[in-house]
């Protein structure tokens, strides 16, 4: 379970929890609208790129958990212009198992933070929902991983995506229909909170693989091997086509996981948060913070619907030159190296 | 858990049934036939497993299998399930032929040429025999340990109610069935959701995996199954996740051992989850273990 946090949570009585906010936590906040006008007018905004404008992406240092979280996730959203007032968000964390002695899932004082900030801006809804993909306890990892104790009225916001109600949804991949949980279905805004971690099968694991989480395992069971029969990369394409125009990212890479990930890897503090609405964008910006050639990486290289390119990239807050912490892979994905 | 807190248990099963019969994961939420099954195998005798099992017969599929829930009308690997709460109430209509055969038909695609040839290109990405068939968690997919289990005790239970000469088949699946569930053991005795060994690096067991391996494996030496047995012990000492504890329970009753201590650290409140309710139910003395017991079956 992750140690103490420099925010504590609070439990008013009204129900109506919260991360307790330092006062500095609200100019970022406050400079949203601002910072939206300011990145529209700004040079990296004209019509450039593969789809005729350049995907902002935030990077914000934070050196450990116990840095303004709050802050900083305000911080990168207000870089990256997004607008969620009024809009239903539902939170993916990436919660996979729990094992002390490494940093598996998504920090639960990430998620707190981005609660709270999400709240603030003035969403009418922040929920989370996880289907985890081998573990089918997901109340106890929930609780393993610090979760309930640690984020503000936990259990009020969180769905267990694997077994959620689901819908249909015609045409994904090669079956007629696929399911997916309601409450992903319904959300308005979909937050990939995403580790920043290697992946044995896919080289990396970000905000674009963090989806395979939405795969309800009622129906697909635990892995979701139809997921591995469809093909790793036309899955995590296939899910970005589906849910990606609703999507914005938070990858967590304060302590990413190199070597075997997404489980058995090592942690490796890099300090970042990554942000943006461009998910190929995010992932990609990611990637060469890890040290690793985003074009390099299938489902990114295959990807059609964002930008890969540094030119394509509108970077806002820290550089990636400054943030670059090559992260270790296995033997199988050297190619993925940068040089 | 104490007489009360089971009868408290059941209690909360008989609230949280939905008005068709069923009921969801989750209090509110739609029916759906996992834990169905499982509510209706721990209030056994009851008035309200009689309402789930009608709904268990309407959602019969014509082509066998039955449907996963109201929306999803296909059927995974809880058909294997509904054999052995069909079994429970000892019904056998042709709902329960055509789901025998539809379970039966329904085999891992490691089995497949394709499957095999890239198994053979890229042996040192997973490490299995890929010539042991086991079930799916849905059909065209690969085996995996959790619904081996399901399969191979719905099999057992079908073999000794006497089927067994009508459909000579069972027995042949049962036998490589157990022999995928050994050579998916991992080196620490147990299991996890089906592979040992990734990139040549060794995966750990789970608890509740573990359980249900072992229950699924009833009925072979014990010797060869001591090492498991051992390790299912360690973890029901350890483990404090609802789900593990439930089906450690009802895999060690099983096996004989009657005397299990309580919980390392109770859980602050009782769990809304049904299926682990009704799961928590099987696994106490009397409680419904016995319905997933193969081997000398009660």
């Amino acid at each position: 379970m992750p140690g103490g946090t420099g925010r504590r949570p609070c439990f008013p009585e009204n129900g109506k929890c919260g991360v307790k906010l330092k006062r500095r936590d609200l100019i970022p906040l406050a400079g949203v609208g601002a910072a939206s006008v300011y990145a529209a007018l700004q040079p990296g905004a004209k019509p450039r790129g593969r789809f005729g404008i350049r995907s902002p992406v935030a990077v914000v240092k934070a050196a450990n958990y116990e840095a303004d979280l709050t802050g900083q996730i305000a911080r990168g959203i207000a870089e990256c212009g997004l607008n969620v007032r009024g809009k239903r968000v539902l939170l993916k964390p990436n919660l996979v198992e729990f094992d002390s002695a490494t940093c598996i899932n998504t920090d639960a004082r990430v998620v707190a933070a981005a609660v709270e900030v999400f709240e603030r801006l003035g969403a009418s809804e922040v929920s989370i929902g996880e289907g985890p993909g081998h573990r089918r306890d997901t109340w106890d990892l929930t609780e393993l991983a610090g979760y309930r104790s640690i984020i503000p009225d936990f259990d009020r916001r969180f769905t267990d995506l694997n077994r959620d109600d689901v819908t249909p949804v015609k045409s994904f991949l090669n079956a007629d229909s696929f399911y997916f949980p309601a409450t992903v279905l319904r959300a308005d805004l979909i937050v990939s909170l995403a580790k920043m971690k290697t992946h044995h099968w896919a080289g990396a694991t970000l905000s674009m693989k963090n989806f395979f989480g939405v795969v309800p395992g009622s129906v697909y069971g635990w892995p979701k091997n139809q997921l591995h029969f469809y093909g790793i990369d036309e899955s995590i394409l296939a899910l970005h086509r589906v849910f990606g125009s609703k999507s914005f990212a938070i990858v967590d890479g304060i302590v990413g996981m190199e070597g075997n990930g997404p489980i058995q890897g090592n942690p490796k503090p890099v300090g970042v948060l990554v942000m943006g609405s461009d998910l190929v964008a995010v992932d990609s910006t990611c990637c060469r913070i890890m040290g690793l050639v985003p074009e390099n990486i299938s489902y990114i290289s295959r990807s059609t619907s964002g930008n890969i390119s540094e030119d394509d990239i509108d970077m806002r807050g820290e550089s990636v030159a400054d943030t670059t912490t090559s992260f270790k892979v296995l033997p199988a994905f050297q190619n993925l190296l940068v040089g | 858990m104490s007489a009360s807190a089971l009868s408290s248990r059941r209690d909360f099963l008989r609230q949280t049934q939905n008005a068709d019969g069923g009921w969801g994961y989750f209090p509110g939420k739609w029916s759906w036939l996992e834990p169905t099954l499982y509510a209706i195998l721990a209030l056994h005798g009851d008035p309200a497993a009689d309402r789930g099992f009608q709904l268990v017969q309407r959602w019969a599929l014509p082509q066998g299998g039955w449907r996963t829930s109201a929306e999803v009308a296909e059927s995974n690997w809880t058909s294997a399930l509904c054999l052995t709460v069909y079994c429970a109430r000892n019904v056998k209509d042709q709902a329960f032929e055509l789901g025998l055969r539809s379970v039966l038909g329904t085999v891992g695609m490691e089995g497949s040429f394709l499957f095999q040839l890239g198994h053979l290109l890229h042996r040192d990405l997973v490490d299995f025999d890929s010539s042991l068939q086991g079930w799916p968690w849905r059909p065209q997919n690969a085996s995996w340990v959790e619904p081996t289990a399901h399969s191979v005790v719905a099999l057992k239970r079908v073999e000794a109610s006497g089927l067994k000469e009508r459909l000579p088949g069972i027995r042949a699946r049962i036998d490589a069935a157990e022999r995928m569930l050994l050579d998916r053991r991992c080196t620490d005795g147990g299991w996890n959701y089906g592979n040992t060994r990734v990139r040549g690096v060794t995966l750990p067991s789970y608890p509740e995996t573990t359980a249900l391996a072992l229950l699924g494996l009833q009925g072979h030496p014990k010797a060869q199954l001591k090492p498991s047995l051992d390790l299912a012990q360690h973890y029901w000492r350890q483990a404090k996740s609802p789900l593990a504890r439930a089906w450690l329970a009802i895999s060690l009753r099983n096996f004989g051992f009657s005397r299990l201590e309580s919980a390392p650290q109770d859980p602050p409140k009782p769990s809304q989850d049904i299926l682990i309710a009704a799961l928590q139910c099987l696994g106490e003395p009397g409680g419904g273990h016995a319905f997933l017991k193969t081997g000398s079956v009660a």
